[in-house]
């Protein structure tokens, strides 16, 4: 067993609760039909802090991330950033706002090489418009070199910079994987939302993702993840919350939730359907 | 001498040899009007490869041809208003409705735009047909003037009733255009188009408004699409509904599909479907039958299209000394 390099944030530094907000939601609720998939969850994340966002299959998470970056609107409630409301606004609106995701299923744009990949989600970083293009006019020209750069440097954080000519369909599980965390970076935004970025990678590359996933705090982008492998969301996160059908069962530091009977309970429950 | 700048000479010489051909074949009309055809089908498959890349292939550009060659027609020989000026408000006008039913359309995908865009097409046939005293309906519209003759400082007499000045026209703006479009290709906007064409949540999660960029190319190739048609006007004096059918998007579907989805794909596909009927003249009244055969021929030998065809023969030449040795 490769023992994990990252350095898990000692107990003195873990804080319960953030004092200055930078994203919180306020009694998000999302209705699918008469099912409510999402019930009144308030999140509430400080600048610079790693969230976990854990809980059953099938208890909301994902739809929480959906309601955040703007692919479902909410029945109820706020999603505000910075003091400003986001609900209402298209998905593009919001990642151009600052929040940037990734998705369960790795998506990429399968047809691109890994660089152009990057390009076209390098389309926030550089504001490299329409009409100049058509011309190439020189600040257009400086434009995209300053995208590539950033694309070069990124994909150079996450380790796929040899990659960067691969075509992104043909990519390995776990480069895919990569591959979308480096998108949504290419973004240059202020929170991320990782939707179980460890998902179906070995050992090795769990490792390895957990040393990039605390790289990006250490920039200074804050993050949200719902991962499944508690282990490494113990080890990693500052703060976790717990949801199931929908509703915040529990929150806390991984010590407080590890111990919360309602957490046990849940998980025990979901462990007893699936056997 | 390296292989790209070998490579770049040659395409110079290919240009230089297109644009040199019309001079050189002056006294044969029937080529010079073969010469001009071709290059308004390649504005019509080129720009529908344009738009097609964020996911809209359309089967109703025919219609977006119409509106131009109607207004700019209408323009010039009931307004008296200069062809150069109604040639653009044919593109225009083709642009207006583009951007109009644009966002409704952005909204729909595949098989629905398909659909959508055909009877959309059918429609503003219909329209033109029915609308008899401003178009002439089925009689036709006639008495569409060419472009006015001008002189270059006294030196060189442009005159636009000669096949050949006019074939320099369409080729200007076909160069124009084709620059125009390899840019957008190219360019950042580019890559978010065919981006949007291959995951659309993906591409609003980056930040890129596939609305706005889906209108915005849709309408960029409808403008080409008119202007194309104003040039079809101009060119034959005289306009017909019927030129205008689903049977022309269809045609201008495929030139994109058999060239292959690449820039230079429609260009290929353009002039190979409109050669082809010309050379076997016996086949044109077939020229459906020929056009799905061929169509059929590259769906299976040659998905790529066209334009796909020297990199399987370098791939196959480079694989047969293997299986000698073998």
């Amino acid at each position: 067993m490769v023992e994990p390099r990252v350095v898990p944030p000692s107990p003195t530094e873990r804080h319960p609760e953030p004092s200055a907000s930078m994203f919180e939601t306020r009694k998000l609720t999302r209705f699918f039909g008469g099912v409510c998939a999402v019930n009144d969850i308030n999140l509430t994340i400080g600048e610079g802090e790693i969230v976990g966002l854990i809980g059953p299959n099938g208890a909301g998470k994902t739809t929480v991330f959906n309601l955040i970056t703007g692919f479902i609107r909410p029945s109820s409630g706020l999603v505000m950033l910075n003091g400003e409301n986001l609900v209402g606004k298209k998905p593009h609106a919001i990642a151009g706002r600052g929040i940037a995701r990734t998705f369960q299923i790795a998506k990429s744009f399968p047809q691109f090489t890994v660089i152009q990949n990057m390009a076209a989600a390098g389309h926030l970083y550089g504001g490299a418009g329409f009409w100049e293009g058509i011309f190439r006019t020189s600040p257009y020209r400086s434009k995209e070199r300053s995208i590539f750069d950033h694309s070069m440097k990124t994909l150079g954080f996450v380790g796929l910079e040899p990659w960067k000519e691969a075509v992104a369909g043909t990519l390995p599980h776990a480069h895919q994987k990569l591959l979308g965390v480096a998108m949504a970076l290419a973004t240059a935004p202020k929170l991320l939302l990782l939707d179980e970025p460890l998902e179906g990678m070995s050992a090795e590359e769990v490792d390895r993702t957990l040393e990039i996933i605390a790289g990006i705090r250490a920039r200074g982008t804050t993050v949200l993840l719902i991962e499944h492998n508690m282990r490494a969301v113990m080890k990693i996160c500052d703060r976790i919350v717990v949801i199931n059908f929908g509703q915040e069962i529990a929150r806390g530091t991984p010590e407080e939730v590890r111990q919360n009977e309602e957490v046990v309970k849940a998980y025990l429950g979901a462990a007893e359907y699936a056997g | 001498m390296d292989s790209g700048r070998s490579r770049r000479i040659g395409k110079g010489a290919l240009l230089l040899l297109v644009c040199l051909l019309p001079i050189a074949m002056r006294g044969n009309d029937y080529f010079l009007h073969v010469y001009i055809v071709c290059a308004i089908n390649i504005i019509l498959a080129s720009s529908l490869r344009a738009m097609a890349t964020t996911g809209q292939m359309s089967i109703g550009q025919a219609g977006f041809m119409a509106i131009g060659a109607y207004t700019s027609a209408i323009l010039a020989a009931k307004c008296g208003i200069p062809v150069y000026l109604s040639m653009l408000g044919g593109g225009c006008a083709a642009t207006v409705l583009a951007a109009l039913i644009g966002f409704p359309l952005s909204r729909i995908r595949t098989i629905y735009f398909v659909m959508v865009t055909m009877f959309l097409g059918e429609i503003i046939r219909l329209v033109v047909f029915e609308a008899s005293s401003l178009t002439g309906g089925s009689t036709g519209l006639m008495g569409i003037p060419r472009p006015e003759a001008f002189s270059f400082f006294g030196l060189l007499q442009i005159d636009f009733s000669n096949k050949l000045h006019f074939c320099y026209l369409v080729l200007l703006l076909l160069l124009i255009i084709l620059l125009v479009l390899y840019n957008i290709h190219r360019s950042h906007a580019g890559t978010a188009f065919a981006a949007i064409g291959q995951e659309e949540s993906l591409s609003s999660s980056v930040g890129i408004n596939v609305a706005r960029s889906k209108v915005l190319i849709f309408s960029v190739a409808c403008f080409f699409t008119g202007l194309a048609g104003s040039l079809y006007a101009h060119y034959m004096t005289v306009l017909n509904p019927d030129a205008f059918g689903t049977f022309t998007s269809l045609y201008i579907l495929i030139y994109v599909v058999v060239g292959g989805r690449s820039f230079f794909g429609p260009i290929a596909g353009a002039i190979l479907l409109t050669l082809i009927p010309e050379f076997f003249a016996a086949l044109k009244e077939y020229q459906p039958y020929v056009f799905v055969l061929v169509l059929f021929l590259i769906v299976f030998l040659l998905p790529g299209g066209l334009v796909d065809l020297p990199r399987r023969i370098r791939e196959s030449v480079r694989k047969a000394p293997l299986e000698e040795a073998r």
